[in-house]
């Protein structure tokens, strides 16, 4: 009898310590869908491969949500990018959807999906957590979006880790064997292409058929431009005069530039991959793309000296990166807004910058090499400037082809800059009498 | 006799070297892929795609097995290409001798509706195909992408087989309705072995296409454990970035099962014909 009693005794005892523990742990977690951390898990997808400054940095942070988290496991999944991009609308809207995951930014990705309420705001999170301060006003353009899905204003649907801008890429070895100092000015800049073309090198690598010729027409246009055009051309907050100083300025400039010989007649037909792969190759003095290409350099340039300068003038292309955004179905949003706040936390930005990438956050006395550290003091220039002008192709859907047929007639010369202007000129318009401005 | 053989000597060449060129053509971008599956991303970088590799390197054969885990894609792969290539294929055969042999009325119209519903593209069945799976709680399973290729494929089995069965000796089934055997029995005694060629051939190809398909498994099949070997290699095309060594050693990987599928397969495939042709 005695044996009974002290079993059953045991048994209410743990059976009251069992209470007490869960009525301890539910009281502690933060709203979300309640009850214990014990076997939850955290499903997060991103599509950043794993060697890169931002694949590095994320698998830090989900080692330190598991120890800050005891009991969750994180449930990574690498996705492709296309995978995302045509897949998004769907999994969001049934029960497969992730707790977290990486989204494009845009009004054509997280926009349109905020707007059909696929996605959680996160206004409420973002100001209790101070993401507002980490962030800057540019770079939280990509993080808002209002009721029509288009960013720059409105609630909070995504956070951004990293930031990425267009420099210019250089060759030292190409510059000090034809005696050319680093350009600091715009007149310097195209002195410098001046020296090299009449050498017989063509200076710039671009690349037609993709992003990067679009990217410096933009530049050039963006040298004529103030933050009030760009907002208009961007965020649709005025009129933008095609044949005004800025595009002509930039279609005639690109159709100079060819016909000196800074810019490759057969840069027309080429792709961003022919173009890095050209510039790493040594072919090239200067490459004028992305930070995206930062630690691809720094891994596969061998045989020269290279380095980066911001490109001369007030903007540049730029923006925050990709987006963190937490779907309105997932079961866990208190557990995907902690790993958030951590992927936002000095150590994670740090470690980001130290992998090669462009952290929003980080401190630039903890960045240990000279090159990381010179691309991160630019952006950060760049940022504080205001300077991040975006992306030429955002304003409309499918906008990024047209630019990319008329850069091509302009850099073949098969058609006259104000030509080109009007070409690409139509499509915008029409995208702004759809959403209705 | 003499003069004609030496007037038909150029032409072979000229139909020779036309073949030779054109194997050249299609092995050519195998050959690229080859040369840079085994490159260093460095090598890549700096000598070009055309380069021969200096060394044997094959870390991004490796890395990209470990990245997706590809032994398991290549299972989901074989069991859903597997699993499909059959089912279609007895699908095809059920329907055609339905509609080939059998006196269905309207046949015509049935074969138009098939042949129809073969040159849909993709892209426009998704949406339909999405809801009705989620309603059914097959979204994410293997089981929704066996579903929609055996009807996709068996639609253009069907299409084919009505029309090769259209042509079958009616001598012989008429013997066998003599003889007291049941349409059954005739479709699985007579008609199936006797287009066993065909069926083989039906069953190679709806096992490739389904090997090869990128949209739909891409769609359908969201979690990585049930990803298939294409959509696996899909990881690999970043929004700016491409990595052209281990996108070539991914897709040599990706090729080298449907190849030996293929010529394995091509081996029984003439030996079943030459077995025929001697009875």
């Amino acid at each position: 009898m005695f044996r009974v009693g002290r079993s059953v005794v045991a048994a209410l005892a743990a059976a009251a310590l069992a209470l007490t523990a869960c009525g301890g742990s539910s009281s502690d977690s933060s709203g979300g869908s309640g009850g214990s951390a014990e076997g939850r898990t955290l499903t997060l997808w991103h599509y950043e491969t794993g060697n890169s400054a931002m694949g590095t940095a994320w698998a830090q942070a989900m080692k330190d949500f598991e120890a800050g988290h005891p009991g969750v496991k994180v449930k990574f999944e690498e996705k492709g990018f296309e995978q995302i991009q045509k897949t998004a609308g769907m999994v969001l809207n049934s029960d497969q959807a992730p707790d977290i995951m990486e989204y494009n930014k845009g009004n054509a990705t997280a926009g349109l999906l905020s707007k059909q309420g696929l996605l959680t705001d996160l206004t409420e999170e973002a100001t209790k957590r101070g993401w507002d301060k980490l962030l800057s006003p540019s770079l939280q353009t990509t993080a808002k979006y209002d009721e029509r899905g288009i960013m720059g204003s409105g609630k909070w649907f995504g956070v951004p880790n990293y930031g990425e801008y267009v420099m210019v890429y250089y060759n030292k070895d190409m510059f000090d064997k034809a005696g050319i100092k680093v350009p600091t000015t715009f007149d310097e800049f195209t002195a410098a292409l001046d020296a090299f073309a009449k050498k017989g090198t063509t200076p710039i690598a671009t690349a037609g058929a993709e992003y990067p010729a679009q990217q410096l027409f933009y530049l050039l246009a963006l040298n004529k431009a103030n933050r009030a055009w760009i907002d208009s051309f961007e965020l649709y907050k005025g009129k933008v005069d095609f044949h005004g100083p800025e595009f002509t300025y930039a279609a005639q400039t690109i159709s100079d530039w060819v016909k000196k010989g800074y810019i490759g007649k057969d840069s027309a037909g080429m792709k961003a991959e022919d173009m890095g792969v050209a510039f790493i190759g040594g072919k090239y003095p200067i490459m004028v793309s992305g930070s995206w290409w930062f630690g691809r350099m720094q891994q596969e340039i061998k045989d020269f000296e290279w380095g980066s300068f911001l490109w001369p003038g007030q903007f540049a292309p730029g923006s925050s990166g990709n987006i963190w955004v937490v779907p309105e179905k997932s079961e866990n949003k208190d557990l995907a807004y902690d790993f958030i706040d951590i992927t936002m936390k000095k150590e994670i930005q740090n470690l980001l910058g130290n992998s090669g990438g462009v952290p929003v956050a980080a401190d630039p006395a903890a960045i240990t090499d000279a090159r990381n550290k010179e691309l991160i003091e630019n952006f950060n220039k760049l940022s504080t400037q205001d300077g991040l002008a975006f992306y030429p192709d955002w304003p409309a859907p499918g906008y990024y082809d047209v630019l990319v047929a008329g850069i091509q007639e302009l850099i073949n010369g098969s058609k006259k800059p104000e030509e080109v202007l009007d070409e690409i000129a139509q499509p915008y318009n029409d995208n702004l009498a759809d959403i209705g401005n | 006799m003499n003069a004609d053989r030496t007037f038909r000597q150029p032409g072979r060449w000229a139909v020779l070297a036309a073949l030779v060129v054109l194997a050249v053509v299609m092995l050519f971008p195998f050959v690229i892929v080859t040369l840079n599956a085994f490159k260093s991303p460095a090598e890549y970088s700096s000598n070009g795609p055309l380069s021969l590799p200096h060394g044997f390197y094959l870390d991004g054969i490796i890395a990209f097995w470990d990245r997706v885990d590809f032994g398991l894609k290549l299972w989901n792969s074989l069991l859903i290409s597997g699993v499909v290539a059959v089912a279609a294929v007895v699908l095809s055969v059920l329907n055609a001798y339905a509609l080939g042999i059998g006196k269905v009325r309207g046949r015509l119209w049935i074969l138009v509706l098939f042949l129809v519903a073969n040159t849909l593209p993709q892209e426009s069945l998704v949406y339909p195909l999405y809801y009705l799976s989620k309603e059914v709680g097959l979204y994410d399973s293997k089981l929704a992408v066996i579903l929609i290729f055996t009807v996709i494929q068996a639609a253009f089995g069907t299409y084919l087989l009505s029309s090769v069965l259209g042509q079958f000796p009616r001598g012989i089934l008429e013997a066998a309705e003599i003889d007291g055997a049941s349409r059954w029995r005739m479709l699985w005694g007579i008609v199936v072995p006797i287009s066993r060629p065909t069926l083989s051939v039906l069953l190679i190809f709806f096992f490739i296409w389904t090997w090869n398909e990128f949209f739909l498994p891409m769609v359908f099949l969201i979690s990585n454990d049930n990803q298939t070997v294409p959509v696996a290699l899909g990881v690999l095309q970043g929004e700016k970035m491409m990595d052209a060594t281990m996108s070539s050693a991914s897709a040599l990987l990706g090729i080298v099962p449907a190849v030996a599928f293929f010529l394995i397969f091509q081996r029984t495939l003439t030996r079943g014909v030459t077995v025929g042709a001697i009875k």
